[in-house]
């Protein structure tokens, strides 16, 4: 939560309300992403007569990202279900959710079927995004822009968010193979509070996404990657030579840029296949292995605890 | 807003580099200084590589009867690591770093451990400050080189006085030359950083001149700095736009040359051009491949790398109870052992 002073109470009183009703043993994290107002102070004040509730503080704003990352890290729970601070998601919605993941869904994403925002400037752009993240990272998911999420803790715990990940997570969770659900939420136009993204800034999401799709497909195998992107330099390089030396035996000169170019372009993939190599080294000497990903996926489920998270 | 803090000891670092004055003199006077403070003093003197004359200096104090560390470095580490060298072996709470030669007046040094009360770093800025046209030009280009690249608006990095509170250093790791660059990091972790502003010393008022080289370590620990801080856990979107703009431009270029190839007939293979455009398609997909080695690199250690700090987590065991019963938090075990653990907190 960043600034949400008037949010926190109606917040924690609509989550209580309805996952008691669930019947599960729960906590509820709030993360406050360094406000400066005085929602701290109030979240304080409903934490001193509920030990459910958890608050942790941030030194200062780091955005949405570490947010979910932190909440995440410091739940306790089985089930992990994240939310927005602004009231936009119902939390009447998390009973479908749990009942989803106790289903023996892995990941389960929310839809906002029909969203409360500006069409021009939040609804478009995002459903360009959409299509687009689903198109590349093959996860889909009609709106990977919704907070309200539910997972199982173990895989949750265990996939890398950094970095404005927030909007990709089912595409990085999809890189152990999760069984993923996705369901209709209600969604409600902010009642308290000013929105805090305007339009992003789409070079990033470009850049993020090719990141991602690389990631999830090639991180265990970065050679393979090189070769890939080697190969037409190679077809280059060849095309250049064979049409050098036609020209060689037809007029008796090598035209040299284009010997040049065939050159340039041979040292490239060279460089590139090493580069691969130099990819293989470092991810046997990284911590994140793929085998990891698989066992997270394929171990043997059993629920009897619920939790509860929300930024 | 940092928590309120009152420095129960005061650990006095003087990291000894290239520049520094007479020891005698510089020890008196930062003692006369000191003697205004309340607490309990060390003062720690880290020798960055050999210093024989001011060794020789320390020694003849230390005969003397005076209190006070000494720690050598076998050759120059850099004022960073001689830096973090003091803090290992300070034990005060607070921690104020002293250049070693005169550059403020030691009876404004209180102020800035005065300063940790409401902030986590406090740093000195020499003001009024005597200075040449020519150095002021210099000055202000390089602040203002170092607020757009990084962010954070400072008006005096060349100062070595600094007041740091220590769960700063526990956060905070500098090295190299990065020590100048201290305050700007630590505001970039969420850290209060305030400007004291202090009485420049009679004798810093001489300019020192500076040779080229310098400048040049000046301006590459300020671009060190600047990947650092923007672009670590993100390689790509760096590499990425420089690559993606090459690689634009040689596919552009390439494709003129093809279009005047095709349609007007004019010979591709011994154009110049063609060398040219061919390198720089080549030299985008270099850069932006060795942007996803980078980021290959962030994914494979994603485990170490945490974005955010986390000042406190406040909980109540039982309900309606006053402020003294917060536990640490339940870490899962998985995840990493380098989080804060929750400060006591004061509620009012």
């Amino acid at each position: 939560m960043y600034n949400e002073q008037e949010n926190v109470t109606p917040l924690y009183r609509a989550i209580v309300g309805a996952v008691t009703r669930l019947g599960h043993p729960f906590e509820l994290i709030l993360v406050d992403d360094g406000s400066t107002d005085m929602t701290v102070a109030t979240a304080i004040e409903l934490a001193r007569r509920d030990p459910r509730l958890r608050i942790v503080k941030f030194r200062r704003n780091y955005g949405q990202t570490a947010a979910m990352a932190a909440g995440i890290e410091h739940a306790r729970g089985e089930i992990v279900v994240t939310m927005d601070g602004d009231l936009q998601n119902d939390p009447e919605d998390i009973g479908a959710f749990v009942a989803k993941i106790e289903e023996g869904y892995d990941l389960v994403v929310g839809w906002r079927y029909n969203r409360q925002d500006k069409l021009v400037s939040r609804k478009i752009p995002s459903r360009i995004a959409n299509w687009l993240i689903a198109k590349v990272t093959g996860v889909p998911i009609r709106d990977n822009g919704c907070s309200l999420k539910a997972f199982r803790a173990e895989l949750i715990k265990n996939i890398p968010l950094y970095s404005e990940m927030h909007r990709f997570i089912p595409a990085m969770a999809s890189i152990a193979g999760p069984k993923l659900a996705e369901i209709k939420v209600r969604h409600h136009a902010r009642r308290f509070g000013k929105s805090k993204y305007g339009l992003s800034r789409i070079y990033k999401v470009l850049l993020d996404l090719t990141v991602i799709k690389t990631i999830a497909t090639f991180a265990s195998r970065p050679l393979q990657w090189f070769v890939l992107l080697a190969t037409p330099l190679l077809l280059g390089a060849a095309a250049a030579f064979v049409q050098g030396a036609i020209s060689m035996t037809r007029n008796g000169v090598l035209p040299l840029p284009l010997a040049g170019s065939g050159v340039l372009m041979l040292a490239s993939a060279l460089i590139f296949l090493l580069s691969g190599a130099l990819g293989e080294l470092i991810y046997h000497r990284g911590d994140l292995r793929d085998r990891e990903f698989a066992r997270l996926t394929q171990s043997e489920r059993r629920m009897d605890g619920v939790a509860e998270s929300a930024e | 807003m940092p928590t309120s803090f009152e420095a129960k000891s005061v650990s006095i670092i003087i990291p000894v580099g290239g520049r520094c004055g007479d020891a005698r003199k510089l020890y008196r006077d930062y003692r006369a200084g000191l003697a205004a403070l309340a607490v309990p003093v060390e003062i720690v003197f880290v020798l960055d590589g050999p210093r024989p004359t001011f060794a020789a200096q320390l020694e003849e104090l230390l005969a003397r009867g005076e209190q006070f560390t000494v720690i050598a470095l076998a050759r120059s580490f850099g004022g960073a690591a001689a830096l973090m060298a003091g803090v290992e072996r300070a034990s005060g709470d607070a921690i104020l770093t002293l250049p070693a030669y005169d550059q403020i007046e030691p009876a404004d040094i209180p102020k800035l451990v005065a300063a940790l009360d409401t902030a986590d770093v406090a740093v000195a800025v020499r003001s009024p400050r005597a200075a040449g046209p020519f150095d002021r030009l210099r000055r202000a280009t390089f602040h203002r080189l170092v607020s757009w690249l990084i962010g954070p608006q400072f008006h005096d990095l060349g100062c070595g006085a600094r007041a740091v509170r220590r769960q700063v250093f526990e956060d905070l790791e500098v090295y190299g030359d990065q020590h100048r660059f201290l305050p700007v990091l630590a505001e970039r972790l969420g850290f209060r950083v305030v400007e004291i502003p202090v009485r420049q010393s009679a004798q810093d008022r001489f300019p020192h001149v500076y040779r080229p080289r310098e400048y040049m370590r000046y301006v590459l620990d300020l671009f060190s700095t600047f990947f650092l801080v923007r672009f670590t856990k993100r390689p790509l979107r760096f590499f990425g736009m420089v690559g993606a703009t090459t690689f634009g431009v040689g596919v552009l270029a390439l494709a003129y040359l093809c279009i005047e190839r095709l349609i007007f007939n004019e010979p591709l293979a011994d154009r110049p051009a063609l060398l040219l455009a061919t390198l720089l398609v080549v030299l985008g997909m270099q850069i932006f491949a060795l942007g996803l080695l980078g980021e290959l690199i962030i994914f494979t250690h994603a485990r170490d790398l945490k974005d955010y700090r986390v000042e406190e987590i406040i909980e109540f065991q039982t309900p309606q109870q006053d402020s003294s019963n917060e536990s640490a938090p339940a870490v899962p075990a998985s995840r990493d052992t380098a989080l804060p653990a929750a400060s006591p907190h004061a509620v009012a």
